[in-house]
């Protein structure tokens, strides 16, 4: 799509400019585009450019941050409701388990993933294993994202896969991520797939998807 | 004068502060200085709840002899966790059994009149005071034979205590200038804490500074907001008598390791997300400790561990200003055995070191 408005908040994203980034948003809506457009055209584009930004060696945690903040104001004035958008990749259900209440990790996996057309579910930090599963059941979710910043979670982690099996959601994917997780293995965590970072944590997604390429 | 004389293993020439003071200044020792970063695991091996350990000085530093002894390390630590600063300003903290605190409520808000913050009196403060009590215990136990650290936050990470990390992170982009005036008290608090931690007895205190990490902030933030802040930090730290000042970030620290020098760094820490050749190379006078990963001590084999720790002294053999080490905290979990191991590694490698 080779609309200026879009590309402008496609800039804006990109900047963190969250106060232009819903200014312009406001004027696509005004000029008839619809949200799904604004998402797929504008949204997705700026996240997928910051995707390519963010190597390992080049990881900019506060550039994500403002992009992210920018994306979530423009998906309030879009979906003004709280109704997740139509045509969705899929959910995905993220917490930071009992034990652990730093949540940054995880709420930069959230921004990145709605970024991307995802419909997530956020059971927050400290959250309880029980409560965690109970929301895997209602959701029925492609994966959950667990995020630790600390060790002491790890056998919770490793209770995971074992608490969906029982509750017969053994297609769920797992992933993990955060700093005391991602020392270590998805074999010794009984997780699917370790990442390195937010975007680590989608490509495996899209990749899970069949949708690297698109 | 100490009460129990911490040295005279078995070949060792020097003490470990002699040792460890000798390594920073590259001159030659007996054997490569070992420190495992050891807190609330201390506790662990004790039998003690963390929180207890956390909470009384006393306590802290019973385990932390305990812990000396066991292993027969460089130094000991009156390590508490992050938010003992923050607590002493009004954060208020829940407090779980055998866990570290976690702040359940900021001691501020964008809404708050930040112009009104006292700084806290150390000896009166929250859990300031025990942290100085148990450096008291320490230092009159070990005298000036081991190395007896103490801790504060750094400048930037102590405003994260204090508002939240989002918060603080979207302020340095909506208004820099209030979070620069905020970072200045903390780093006012800082270095009332420090020097109270220096007169109760302590060598050096470290200073964490984790959300300073390039995983968190870009370098040019760390070079323009944090940089200056910590040079007056260590400054005064040296001022009161600090013997070295020892920077501690982890992460992909090798942007920021460059002005290390200019904040006015002895030691600095790395983890394992820098190669030690890289972090050798970058800083090639600087005294460097790490970097064997924190889960290893977990999850991991003593073999492992010896494998890791063989590898970091090949590293630094020609070298020298090298001082083994984990590259965080040894959790509080971590099988002693692991522990044990990277000791021995150190105290094996015996002979003579050229620094």
């Amino acid at each position: 799509m080779n609309d200026p408005g879009m590309n402008d908040l496609v800039a804006a994203i990109l900047e963190g400019d969250a106060a232009k980034s819903v200014s312009l948003a406001r004027q696509l809506r005004k000029g008839g585009t619809n949200p799904e457009d604004i998402v797929v055209h504008g949204v997705e584009v700026a996240m997928s450019a910051l995707d390519a930004k963010c190597t390992i060696e080049q990881f900019n945690l506060l550039e994500i941050m403002l992009a992210g903040r920018a994306v979530t104001e423009v998906m309030k004035i879009l979906y003004p409701t709280g109704i997740a958008m139509a045509g969705t990749k899929g959910t995905v259900v993220i917490a930071t388990l009992e034990g652990d209440v730093h949540d940054l990790g995880k709420n930069i996996l959230k921004m990145v993933l709605i970024g991307n057309g995802y419909h997530v579910v956020d059971c927050g930090k400290d959250c309880p294993l029980q409560k965690l599963m109970e929301v895997a059941e209602a959701e029925r979710p492609i994966a959950i994202g667990v995020s630790g910043l600390i060790t002491p979670i790890i056998p919770l982690v490793r209770q995971v896969k074992d608490q969906l099996a029982l509750r017969r959601l053994d297609r769920v994917k797992i992933i993990a991520g955060g700093a005391a997780l991602k020392q270590s293995t998805p074999d010794k965590l009984n997780v699917d797939f370790v990442a390195e970072s937010a975007f680590d944590g989608l490509h495996y997604l899209e990749e899970l998807q069949g949708r690297g390429n698109e | 004068m100490a009460s129990i004389i911490w040295r005279n293993y078995k070949g060792e020439e020097m003490n470990s502060l002699e040792r460890i003071a000798a390594t920073i200044r590259f001159r030659e020792t007996d054997r490569i200085p070992v420190i495992a970063q050891v807190f609330g695991h201390a506790a662990t091996l004790a039998g003690v709840s963390v929180d207890d350990y956390v909470r009384n000085g006393e306590t802290l530093a019973r385990c932390q002899l305990n812990a000396l002894k066991h292993y027969g390390y460089d130094a000991v630590f009156t390590v508490m966790d992050t938010s003992v600063e923050t607590e002493s300003i009004g954060s208020v903290l829940q407090y779980r059994r055998n866990q570290y605190p976690v702040i359940e409520r900021y001691a501020l808000s964008l809404d708050s009149d930040w112009n009104a913050l006292a700084i806290p009196d150390p000896w009166r403060a929250g859990r300031m005071p025990e942290m100085l009590k148990a450096i008291g215990v320490l230092r009159r136990e070990v005298g000036n034979e081991v190395l007896v650290v103490g801790c504060t936050l750094g400048p930037f990470t102590l405003t994260s205590q204090l508002l939240g990390l989002e918060t603080t992170l979207y302020l340095a982009v909506d208004d820099p200038e209030r979070l620069g005036r905020l970072m200045d008290y903390a780093t006012e608090v800082i270095i009332r804490f420090g020097q109270a931690q220096l007169k109760a007895g302590a060598h050096l205190p470290v200073v964490f500074d984790p959300s300073a990490s390039p995983a968190v902030i870009p370098p040019k933030f760390f070079r323009e907001f944090e940089l200056p802040r910590l040079k007056r930090v260590f400054q005064a730290f040296v001022e009161a008598g600090s013997i070295a000042n020892w920077l501690h970030i982890a992460g992909p620290v090798s942007p920021i390791l460059p002005y290390y020098s200019a904040a006015g760094v002895h030691i600095a820490n790395f983890d394992y997300n820098v190669p030690a050749m890289e972090a050798r190379n970058i800083l090639p006078t600087m005294g460097l400790d790490g970097n064997i990963k924190s889960l290893m001590f977990v999850e991991g084999e003593p073999e492992e561990i010896e494998a890791e720790a063989l590898k970091l002294l090949q590293v630094f053999r020609n070298r020298g200003g090298f001082i083994l080490s984990s590259g965080c905290e040894i959790p509080p979990e971590s099988r002693p055995e692991n522990v044990a191991a990277m000791v021995n590694v150190a105290r094996a490698s015996g002979g003579k070191c050229q620094n």
